[in-house]
C-alpha cells in the first residue's frame, strides 16, 4: 500500500487541572498511522483518551490550559504537513501562585497560525462524524442547508440551489427515503439514525481524504447501529474511504476495522492488523484486549444466561504518574514471574509479529 | 366622592368662584361617582377616545402621538446605544481568550450601568454647555442652524443608553447564553466541518438572548426616558407625563399609562415573533429559551 495519509507520532494531550494542580494525561504518547483506503479502529473503555486523540487531530482541543505535543503528519495532494508544526512543547498554564511552564512563548501566535491551517483542513481534508448525532446537528437550520453549507465551503459550488441539489444526492447516497423532502426538515423532526445519516452525508459531501468517526453508533438503537455500520461499510467500498474509527464497541470494530489500536489509560497497548489481533486464538494478545474480548458474550453464553464478564476495577486515573504498567491493577494474567517487573517499570511497545505491537512484559517472554 | 387631589384645587385656587367651580366640575364629568367615571373612561377607550387634557383641552390621543414619536426615537436610539456597548463586551468575555481585557471591559460596563441617569444627564449638560460651550441650554431641535445640533440631539440618546441600567444585565445574560451555546455539540461539529461558529451560534447564542433582554428591559428604558426627557427638555412622553402629574391632568396620565403598557407588550410580542421565526420547534423549546 501507499504512503500513510495520516501519521501520528508521540501525540500527547494533557489538560491542566487547577483543582488538583496537576496534569490530566488524557493522551500520553500515542503513535499510529492510517493508509489510504484503510479503516483504523481505536478501541478502549470510556475515558481512555480515544475521543481526545481524534479531537487533537482535528485541532479541536485548543481551548483551556494544557499541553499538546508530538507530530501529526497529514499527506494530501502529495504534500505532507505537520499539523502541530512549530509546537515542540506547547504549554499555557498559569497557577495562582506562580507562573509555571510557559515553555512556548508564542502560544497565541501559534494558535492563530494553527487555526488558519486547520481551516483549510477541517471538513475538506479531514471530516468528522460525532456521537449523539441529534445534538451534533444545528437545531435551527434545515438539514439540507447544513449539508449544502459544507458543499459550498469545500467543493467550489457557490450557487446555493446547486449545492442543495448536491445535498439531495448525498442524502440519497446515505439511503434516506425521499431525500428532496427531507432536505427541509429540521433535526428535531428526524430520528437519531436519520440524523447520523445526515451527519455522514455532510461529512462525506466535501469528499475528504480522511473520515474520523467518533463513536458513530453511540446513542443509537441497536438495530439502527447495525444499519449505520452497514452503511459505513458500503460507502467505504464505494468511495474507497479512509476512516479513523473510534469506539468502545468491540463488535463495531470487528465489522469495520482493518487495523486496530487498543487504547488504555491514554496509551496504545496493542496495535496491529485485525486478523492478527482478533481472528486467531493462537496469537498472543495483550491482557487488556483479552479482557475486552471476553467481556463480549457469545450466543451460547446468552442462551445459558451466564453473567457478563466485566473487567474488574475502573479505568486508571490519568493524573497519577505510573511507574509500572497502567493495566497492572486489573490484569488477570500477571504471574509471579513478571509481577515485580510489571509493577516497577512500564513495558515498551514490542513487535511480536509483522506490524503487530504490544505493550506487555509477557510478550517479551 | 372626590379624588384626593382633584383638579378642583388647581382650577379654583386664587379667586374662588363656587358657581364656576360647580359648572367646570359638571363639564368635566367629575360630579359622577368614581366607578361611573372609570366605566365611562373605559367605554371611551374602547372607542378609541382617550379623552381630553384638563389643561389644554386638546384630545389626549393626538397629543400622545405627537410626543410618542419623540419618545420612540429616544428609547430606540438609546436601546441601540446600550446594545452597541453590551453585545461586544459579552462576546469578548464569552470567548475567554483575554481574561484581563474582558474583566476590564465588564467592570467598566458595570460602573457605567450603576451611574444614575439624572446625574449622568446633568453631568453631560454641564460638560458640553458650560465647559466646552458647544451649544446653549435649550430643548432638542431648538438650536437649528447650529452645526452641533446633531450632537445635542444625540446627547440624551447616549445618556439614556448608558444610564438605563440594563447594560450589565444584558452582558450577564448574553455571556451566559453564548458560553452555553458555544460549548454545544453542534458548534463543535460546525467547527469540524470548517464552518464559521458565529454563523451557527448566532440564532441561539445572540439573537434569542438579545431579544429576550430587549423585551424585558423596555419598561426600564421607558422609565429612564421620563427622567432624561425632563433633564434635557426633550419634548417626549416622559416630559408630558411629568407635566401631567404636576398638573393633576388625569386623562393624560391614564393615556400615557395605557400607551406605555401597549409599548411594553409590543416588545413582548416582537420577542415571541422572533422566537417563532428563529426556532422551528417553538412549542417545545421556546419556553426555556
Amino acid at each position: 500500500m501507499s504512503e500513510p495519509i495520516l501519521k501520528v507520532e508521540d501525540l500527547r494531550t494533557y489538560f491542566y487541572s487547577y483543582a488538583k494542580e496537576a496534569f490530566i494525561r488524557s493522551v500520553d504518547g500515542v503513535s499510529f498511522s492510517i493508509k489510504k483506503g484503510e479503516v483504523l479502529g481505536i478501541v478502549g473503555e470510556s475515558g481512555c483518551g480515544k475521543s481526545i486523540t481524534a479531537q487533537s487531530v482535528m485541532g479541536l482541543v485548543t481551548d483551556g490550559p494544557g499541553i499538546i505535543s508530538g507530530s501529526i503528519l497529514l499527506t494530501y495532494n502529495g504534500k505532507t504537513i505537520n499539523l502541530l508544526e512549530g509546537l515542540s512543547d506547547y504549554v499555557s498554564v498559569k497557577t495562582r501562585r506562580k507562573a509555571i511552564l510557559e515553555i512556548a512563548k508564542d502560544v497565541t501566535g501559534w494558535l492563530k497560525r494553527s487555526e488558519i491551517l486547520m481551516r483549510g483542513v477541517r471538513g475538506k481534508v479531514i471530516s468528522m462524524i460525532f456521537q449523539n448525532p441529534k445534538s451534533a446537528l444545528n437545531p435551527f437550520i434545515p438539514v439540507g442547508e447544513q449539508i449544502a453549507e459544507s458543499i459550498m465551503l469545500h467543493s467550489g459550488i457557490s450557487a446555493k440551489k446547486e449545492a442543495i441539489g448536491a445535498a439531495a444526492k448525498w442524502l440519497e447516497r446515505v439511503q434516506i427515503d425521499s431525500p428532496s423532502m427531507r432536505l427541509y426538515d429540521y433535526p428535531f423532526g428526524l430520528s437519531g439514525g436519520m440524523c447520523q445519516r445526515v451527519m455522514i452525508a455532510m461529512a462525506l459531501s466535501a469528499e475528504p481524504a480522511l473520515l474520523i468517526a467518533d463513536e458513530p453508533t453511540t446513542g443509537l438503537d441497536v438495530t439502527i447501529q447495525t444499519k449505520i455500520i452497514e452503511l459505513l461499510k458500503q460507502l467505504k467500498e464505494e468511495l474507497n474511504l479512509t476512516i479513523l474509527l473510534i469506539t468502545h464497541d468491540m463488535s463495531v470494530i470487528m465489522q469495520l476495522a482493518d487495523r486496530i489500536a487498543v487504547m488504555y489509560g491514554g496509551r496504545i497497548v496493542e496495535y496491529g492488523l485485525k486478523r492478527e489481533i482478533m481472528d486467531s486464538d493462537s496469537f498472543i494478545r495483550h491482557p487488556y484486549t483479552i479482557a475486552l474480548l471476553n467481556s463480549l458474550p457469545t450466543v451460547e453464553e446468552i442462551k445459558m444466561k451466564e453473567r457478563l464478564r466485566a473487567i474488574k476495577g475502573d479505568v486508571p486515573d490519568t493524573i497519577i504518574l505510573y511507574r509500572g504498567c497502567r493495566f497492572y491493577e486489573r490484569c488477570d494474567l500477571k504471574n509471579e514471574r513478571v509481577k515485580k517487573r510489571c509493577k516497577e517499570s512500564e513495558p515498551e511497545m514490542i513487535e511480536i509479529g509483522t506490524g503487530h505491537y504490544m505493550r506487555c512484559w509477557l510478550a517479551e517472554e | 366622592m372626590d379624588l384626593i387631589a382633584s383638579p378642583k384645587s388647581l382650577i379654583s385656587s386664587p379667586i374662588f368662584n363656587y358657581m364656576k367651580f360647580i359648572a367646570i366640575k359638571r363639564e368635566l364629568g367629575l360630579d359622577r361617582g368614581i366607578a361611573v367615571q372609570y366605566l365611562s373612561w373605559l367605554n371611551n377607550l374602547i372607542h378609541g377616545n382617550f379623552g381630553s387634557s384638563f389643561r389644554t383641552g386638546r384630545p389626549v390621543f393626538s397629543e400622545l402621538i405627537k410626543v410618542g414619536v419623540n419618545t420612540l426615537i429616544l428609547t430606540i436610539g438609546s436601546l441601540i446605544v446600550t446594545l452597541l456597548i453590551a453585545v461586544p463586551i459579552a462576546i469578548v468575555s464569552s470567548l475567554r481568550r483575554r481574561p484581563f481585557l474582558s474583566w476590564g471591559l465588564t467592570l467598566f460596563a458595570y460602573v457605567l450601568s450603576a451611574l444614575p441617569v439624572f446625574w449622568l444627564g446633568y453631568l453631560a449638560i454641564y460638560i458640553f454647555t458650560k465647559k466646552f460651550n458647544l451649544f446653549p441650554f435649550l430643548s432638542a431641535g431648538a438650536v437649528s442652524g447650529s452645526k452641533l445640533n446633531w450632537l445635542y440631539f444625540l446627547l440624551p440618546i447616549i445618556v439614556l443608553g448608558i444610564g438605563n441600567g440594563s447594560i450589565s444585565e444584558i452582558i450577564r445574560h448574553l455571556r451566559a447564553q453564548l458560553e452555553r451555546v458555544l460549548s454545544e455539540d453542534y458548534i463543535k461539529a460546525a467547527k469540524a466541518k470548517g464552518a464559521s461558529i458565529w454563523r451557527h451560534s448566532f440564532k441561539e447564542g445572540i439573537l434569542i438572548p438579545v431579544t429576550t433582554m430587549v423585551a424585558a428591559k423596555t419598561p426600564f428604558i421607558l422609565g429612564g426616558a421620563v427622567v432624561v426627557e425632563q433633564v434635557f427638555n426633550w419634548p417626549g412622553m416622559g416630559r408630558l407625563a411629568w407635566q401631567a402629574a404636576l398638573d393633576r391632568d388625569y386623562p393624560v396620565i391614564m393615556g400615557i399609562t395605557i400607551f406605555a403598557a401597549i409599548v411594553v407588550h409590543l416588545g413582548r410580542l416582537s420577542q415571541t415573533i422572533v422566537f417563532a421565526f428563529v426556532n422551528p420547534q417553538i412549542s417545545e423549546k421556546g419556553e426555556d429559551a
